[in-house]
């Protein structure tokens, strides 16, 4: 056992730092090169221009109060949605599942523009609403503020902070919940002093995830930042990249490095933070079962909380997704463009070849990519929840570093790497860039879900002579399978709508849904592109909805058995 | 006399009609022409060069962020795809200072402008022009600006919309264009660029995002390419025909030194430089050609003088930017 153990950590090590580390080392070479390539002769040049920046203190400042503000944003709705679903009696249950997922299948910048739409102090619906209503003469808000990216951003990452938290919400060991009431405690202070400390793993988890996530977000900065004069991490290297002709990405990576180190420092903080695992050790040899809290007056106002988040976060974006996949051009509604509605861009979309191609490579990525990279998950998940070395900890700082780089830099790290070996230019390089990058979204989920797990469990499988693999399949992944499940659909959902390193490696052949989302924005083709975005969500939808189903059936199957 | 005529034409011809059978026909045993470019929608043209020559035409599109770092990239690891480039012509400059561009001169440039066809590898086609986009059912007809410097006027605060100054290379290209061809001292355009700041315009990554604005009405008036007219078409774009020239970035098309298909290559270039393949750029994406007599079917363009901005070097573009930055207060 212990044998197979020492063996599995450097082996993941291996696997995870060759996917992971080769592209950043190219951009480490670049950032130290001069010219624009990957190498050239050696200089500090491009560290101490960025560096030395007189700006660079004002984006940090702006880069911070984004960051934190969407984690909190993400992570405080995230819980709020996950209690309510897993251990509350509200209605509608099948309504949190749907909150959770769709912001993860719109392309972001639609996401965005759609806010823009909504909320730009012009002629922005809901400001021109109330500026009716209420008769103002100046417009109540105003997107294109820190505010307004905060708000954008925390919607659009709410999946990945949900997807963590239900998990471990629903392995939650009531007993602890129990023992509080009796003692007296209400609802409310069993909730504060129980059940948030002993989620706080996986709140942490989501808090970094998403800090890490929105560092390296692009949409949201170059929609709704820019035109507000708001400049962020990954607007300021998009900067340095757009002004002059030869791109020099060597300097984008040398800034990049910065959210390398700050993204490395918040997962051993994190590592740290969590340290006695078994503090939060909730599912062990004992009966487990959640039970409800019954909500009583409460229920109503609750729920309808939960139903304006899910006209807001679904509602809204997908009906603008669709009426502007109607109209000829971007138009406020009006009479006028109602008569003017047309199927025109969705015939021309489902003409166009490249189209087409597009959507079947993008949900061969996802199925095939999501699958592999889950299974890789599990493996590293348990290496770092059970094993807990140094090593440990290398492979899980490992498993973020092309994660938590801006993702215009890591598509170049990718490119640099992978012209250099065969598989450049094909379905593979995308497959391979894709598990590398997003694996955080596989390791996060069954982390979370692994930490509940007591290792009673392994050592009483052990004691009755089962092997390793015996142990994973018989006792460790039935109690995972909801982890699985997210992890899946976080993976999957993101390779259908991957950007940022497919723009850069898809080739005549491999093209995917993003990158000629991608087109169509370039172009200002909103139409086409709103009706491709709306075939793109109905494919993850699909993906998820197959993917829950199989979830259910091998909880079931489980509970059967037992 | 005139049989005499024709006759002296066709044996003139021969050869040139000879040279291209046997291209066509190399060309052919080459199978296809790999093309990199970034332009919009372009797919008609390679499916008619794919129909009428029997060479497949494959178009990669890379954005212009990325197109010197895609095309080195692979130039300097042995395997670029491309057998031919198409770009903004500082980058076309920039690709050949690398060796990746090999020296062509295509027939079918004979009648293009003497100045398009100085370099031995490069040949300019086209002219990404910049003009001052307007919604034409919010806009009054005697309220669109007949001369740059209107939009200086304070009606116009926080009704304009351009991509930003201080970062978007082509925008200050555009501007330093302006000082350099269009206005009459330095003095005059400084006024202008100022007075264009003081108008607190709404910043954008680049001229892509310009148009939505201000078909929604969020914003009036853009600083942006007219051939959105065309590709957005029934949007109420027009364009304001001010009274002094148009100014846009130079396009170039060359083929690669290491081209697989060196001869797909030479007839690709040569058909997309033909009237039939220009005529469909302009009527379908809006450019504007330099093939003589072929213009985008935009009111009013063929009448408009449309220059090419100098090429200007990163440096001078980031010392401009830098100096936007502050104008613009551009944190």
């Amino acid at each position: 056992m212990l044998n197979t153990r020492t063996a599995l950590t450097p082996s993941l090590i291996a696997i995870v730092g060759f996917l992971t580390v080769c592209p950043v080392v190219m951009l480490v070479f670049g950032s130290f090169s001069e010219g624009i390539g990957a190498f050239g002769t050696f200089t500090l040049e491009k560290y101490i221009e960025s560096y030395t920046d007189p700006e660079f203190a004002n984006i940090i400042v702006n880069t911070v109060i984004f960051t934190i503000g969407s984690a909190f944003v993400a992570t405080l709705l995230a819980l709020f949605l996950a209690y309510l679903n897993t251990r509350t009696n509200i209605p509608f249950k099948f309504l949190f599942r749907i909150i959770s997922i769709i912001p993860m299948m719109i392309p972001h910048i639609l996401f965005s523009v759609s806010w823009v739409l909504l909320l730009n102090p012009s002629n922005g619906l809901i400001n021109l609403f109330l500026r009716q209503i209420l008769s103002l003469e100046n417009s109540p808000f105003n997107i294109y503020t820190l505010g307004g990216m905060i708000l954008v951003e925390g919607l659009l990452d709410l999946p990945i902070a949900y997807l963590i938290l239900a998990p471990a919400m629903a392995a939650f060991d009531v007993s602890l919940e129990e023992s509080s009431k009796v003692s007296g405690a209400s609802n409310l202070r069993t909730l504060t002093r129980v059940t948030l400390p002993v989620l706080r793993p996986a709140i942490l988890a989501s808090f970094i995830l998403v800090i890490v996530r929105s560092l390296a977000s692009f949409a949201v900065p170059s929609i709704i930042g820019m035109p507000g004069r708001i400049y962020v991490l990954a607007t300021h290297i998009y900067r340095i990249i757009a002004t002059g002709f030869a791109a020099d990405f060597g300097m984008a990576a040398a800034v990049g490095m910065s959210a390398l180190a700050a993204s490395i420092t918040l997962i051993y903080l994190y590592r740290y933070l969590t340290s006695e695992s078994e503090k939060y050790v909730t599912i062990s040899s004992r009966g487990y079962r959640p039970a409800l809290i019954e909500l009583k007056n409460a229920k109503y106002p609750l729920f309808g909380i939960v139903a304006l988040l899910s006209f807001v976060l679904i509602v809204l974006p997908v009906l603008v997704l669709f009426y502007t996949s109607l109209v000829p051009y971007s138009m406020v509604p009006s009479a006028k463009a109602f008569s003017m509605m047309s199927g025109k861009h969705w015939l021309q979309v489902l003409k166009d070849p490249i189209s087409l191609l597009s959507l079947k490579n993008s949900v061969f990525l996802g199925i095939v990519g999501a699958s592999l990279g889950v299974i890789l998950s599990i493996f590293v998940s348990y290496v770092i929840v059970k094993v807990r070395t140094p090593a440990a900890g290398v492979l899980e700082s490992l498993s973020f570093l092309s994660f938590s780089f801006p993702g215009i830099v890591i598509g170049v790290g990718f490119m640099w790497f992978f012209v250099r070996t065969p598989l450049y230019a094909t379905i593979w390089s995308l497959l391979i860039g894709y598990i590398a990058t997003y694996l955080p979204y596989g390791i996060r989920p069954l982390t979370s879900a692994f930490i509940q797990i007591h290792s009673h469990l392994e050592e009483s499988s052990r004691v009755c002579g089962g092997g390793t693999l015996y142990t994973l399949r018989r006792i460790i992944i039935p109690l995972l399978i909801p982890g699985v499940v997210s992890g899946w659909i976080l993976m999957a959902t993101m390779f259908v709508r991957e950007l940022t390193l497919s723009v850069v490696l898809s080739r005549p052949g491999t093209e995917v849904l993003a990158v000629q989302i991608l087109r169509f924005a370039e172009d200002g083709l909103w139409g086409k592109l709103s009706a491709l975005g709306i075939m793109m969500i109905f494919i993850s939808s699909t993906l998820v909805v197959i993917a829950s189903l199989i979830g259910t059936k091998l909880t079931k199957v489980e509970e059967e058995s037992r | 006399m005139k049989k005499l005529a024709i006759l002296l034409l066709i044996l003139l011809m021969a050869p040139w009609a000879y040279a291209d059978q046997a291209l066509v026909q190399k060309a052919k045993e080459e199978g296809k022409a790999a093309f990199y470019a970034n332009i919009t929608a372009i797919q008609p043209i390679m499916e008619q060069f794919t129909k009428d020559k029997g060479v497949t035409g494959e178009y990669t599109r890379i954005s212009t962020s990325k197109f010197l770092a895609t095309v080195l990239t692979e130039h300097q690891a042995g395997k670029l795809m491309a057998d031919v480039l198409q770009s903004p012509l500082p980058i076309m400059k920039l690709l050949k200072d690398n060796g990746v561009l090999a020296p062509y001169t295509s027939p079918a440039a004979a009648s293009y402008p003497a100045w398009t066809r100085k370099d031995d590898a490069i040949q300019i086609f086209g002219i990404e022009y910049v003009a001052l986009i307007y919604n034409k059912e919010l806009v009054k007809a005697q309220d669109v600006p007949k001369q740059y410097e209107d939009l200086t006027d304070p009606k116009w605060k926080g009704k304009i919309v351009m991509a930003n100054p201080s970062a978007h290379a082509t925008t200050i290209s555009w501007l330093i264009g302006l000082k350099e061809n269009v206005f009459p001292s330095e003095k005059a355009w400084m006024k202008f660029v100022k007075g264009l700041a003081a108008n607190k315009p709404m910043l954008v990554k680049s001229f892509g995002p310009t148009p939505a604005p201000v078909e929604s009405g969020e914003k009036l008036i853009a600083i942006s390419m007219p051939k959105y007219i065309i590709t957005k078409a029934p949007a109420p774009l027009d364009w304001a025909r001010v009274k002094q020239p148009l100014l846009g970035t130079p396009r170039g098309i060359a083929v690669t030194a290491s081209a697989s298909h060196p001869n797909a290559a030479k007839l690709f270039v040569d058909y997309w430089l033909s009237k039939d393949a220009m005529q469909m750029l302009a009527d379908k994406v809006g450019e504007y050609v330099l093939h003589p007599g072929v213009y985008p079917p935009i009111d009013g363009i063929d009448k408009a003088k449309v220059l090419p901005i100098r090429v200007l070097s990163d440096g001078e573009i980031r010392s401009w930017g830098g100096k936007f930055k502050k104008i613009f207060d551009v944190p």
